[in-house]
């Protein structure tokens, strides 16, 4: 473990990820970091690791903008513990294309080195984001989803 | 906030959990915990949100069992902030139908109330789980996924 991140480092962190001002967010990112959003990145192109403070910066400024527009974290937990921060609770955004807005839980778990982000790792409820993303219900070859009426056969 | 969970009780609930014995995580279990594991329960029956620790239990010893069977589950992180729990695991398991491996990560929050569980909230990639379980890729109605070479228009 590196040496405890204060919780004012960590509100500068969010309140300038919030703020999608990235001349504000560059100076809490290592070179290093390793920005990892799980999912499927063949249905959400912006989920999958990305390496270097280059990278996280486009993700954040232009890859995921292309998909969601207006992106507001309502966190229901920050937790901090030495170098180590878990948020949870919910992302909210827009469809700019369309209007609608979407919602979906997320926990995001970020270590600390020397007061930046050395590594994010956050899990979404994917399979709720994509039905709302795309705005259709998702379905596999040859299922019956329970809510049909039958159990699927797992 | 509740009085502070010690790392002790955190880590003996951990190693409990971990192994799957209902037994052993019944004492970290308060009576009146709820309990929600995010995800489509239509896919995924064992999703959803259970209240009360007999729940709890039968959740443990029958309800995942019925779908997957665990036998590792490992923390990569475990951040603890007074009463408040956060825990990042990779749980590898086996379908129960034919035994196929699985492997996913899961996000938990917690809130413990003198040294017992009230409160469990769990993430999971629920797309690739969905995909695991089912052994098979998801479609979604109508649409495209980026791989299959036309951008899905999100």
């Amino acid at each position: 473990m590196t040496k405890p991140v204060p919780r004012s480092v960590v509100e500068g962190f969010y309140k300038a990820l919030a703020s999608a001002d990235f001349a504000t967010l560059d100076p809490y990112l290592h070179e290093d970091v390793v920005w990892t959003i799980s999912g499927p990145v063949d249905v959400l192109p912006f989920c999958g690791p990305r390496h270097g403070k280059e990278l996280v910066l486009k993700l954040l400024d232009r890859d995921i903008p292309v998909f969601l527009e207006k992106r507001r974290l309502i966190p229901s937990a920050m937790l901090i513990d030495g170098d180590r921060v878990a948020v949870f609770g919910k992302l909210m955004a827009s469809r700019g294309d369309i209007g609608r807005r979407i919602s979906y839980h997320i926990a995001q778990f970020v270590r600390f080195e020397n007061e930046k982000v050395v590594e994010y790792v956050s899990l979404i409820d994917s399979f709720d984001a994509v039905e709302q993303v795309l705005g259709k219900q998702i379905t596999a070859p040859g299922s019956i989803r329970a809510g049909d009426g039958e159990l699927v056969a797992i | 906030m509740n009085k502070p969970v010690s790392r002790n009780v955190v880590d003996a609930f951990y190693k409990a959990y971990a192994a799957r014995d209902a037994d052993k995580v019944a004492p970290f279990i308060h009576d009146d915990v709820e309990w929600t594991i995010s995800g489509p329960v239509d896919f995924l029956p064992f999703c959803g949100t259970h209240r009360g620790k007999a729940n709890i239990l039968d959740l443990i010893r029958h309800g995942v069992p019925r779908v997957l069977r665990t036998y590792s589950f490992v923390p990569e992180t475990i951040v603890i902030d007074g009463d408040q729990v956060a825990m990042l695991s990779r749980q590898s398991a086996r379908r129960t139908a034919d035994g196929r491996a699985i492997c996913y990560r899961v996000a938990n929050i917690m809130r413990f109330r003198d040294d017992k569980v009230i409160e469990n909230f769990s993430l999971i990639d629920s797309y690739d789980v969905v995909e695991q379980v089912l052994g098979q890729q998801l479609m979604v109605a109508g649409g495209a996924g980026a791989g299959n070479g036309g951008l899905v228009a999100v």
